[in-house]
């Protein structure tokens, strides 16, 4: 008993990349609407979650790679990092992009605003999403209990 | 206005299967009324950014729903026997 009936199956095939996508507009939408990085990666952990449930471990360790998830949760904090250094010539978490910067200073409102701040939310919402995941996939390979 | 009496109907709904929750005398039951209050907690959500007219309070919905399905199954999958 490594996964779940049919029925849950086929339903995770249907719903995980509507979670996916819709984590995916709460990110990129974090300094418009609701949410932002934290909430929409713990969204997107959920469709891994979900993935892991439906499917069964064995299923889960062959798609997650643990190097990979690794990789990418250090490079989403090297990116918020070097978003909150680029204008570091006048202060530290100067937002250069939105004063005078090339893209990412539209009108207030727009998707292409607020400066640094959508790359901040997309690299926070990556590392929430790979730790998480990453995480529950070390609990879920744990198991202690049967030795 | 008559959005605020319509969460208020579902206000009470939610109290009743909060009920059931405490007073439950097997574990399905308890789940039974928390996937219940789950969806109840839905209704209530979109009854209520319909009454303050925010459109955006609809997303809290959506990712709420999506979540305690989630929720649900997960903790199926612990009274199924079916351990990881």
């Amino acid at each position: 008993m490594n996964d779940m009936g049919l029925i849950v199956r086929t339903l995770a095939r249907a719903t995980i990349p509507l979670i996916g996508i819709f984590g995916a507009y709460i990110v990129s939408h974090g300094h418009l609407t609701p949410g932002g990085g934290f909430q929409g990666g713990a969204t997107i952990a959920g469709a891994g979650i979900l993935f892991l449930i439906a499917f069964g471990l064995e299923e889960a360790k062959k798609r997650i790679n643990k190097n990979l998830y690794s990789a990418l949760e250090g490079i989403g904090g090297l990116v918020f990092l070097g978003a909150a250094m680029l204008g570091l010539s006048v202060a530290f978490f100067y937002n250069l992009l939105w004063h005078k910067g090339p893209i990412l200073n539209g009108h207030p409102g727009s998707l292409l605003s607020a400066g640094y701040l959508p790359i901040m939310n997309l690299a926070v919402g990556l590392k929430v999403f790979t730790g998480l995941v990453s995480a529950l996939m070390a609990i879920a390979l744990y198991r202690r209990w049967q030795k | 206005m008559i959005f605020f009496y319509a969460a208020l109907l579902v206000g009470v709904a939610a109290l009743l299967a909060v009920a059931r929750l405490i007073l439950g005398p097997s574990v399905p039951d308890r789940v039974v009324a928390l996937d219940t209050l789950n969806t109840l907690v839905v209704a209530a959500m979109v009854l209520l950014g319909a009454a303050y007219s925010r459109t955006i309070y609809i997303d809290i919905a959506i990712v709420y729903a999506l979540l305690s399905y989630i929720g649900t199954l997960v903790i199926a999958r612990y009274l199924q026997g079916g351990l990881m």
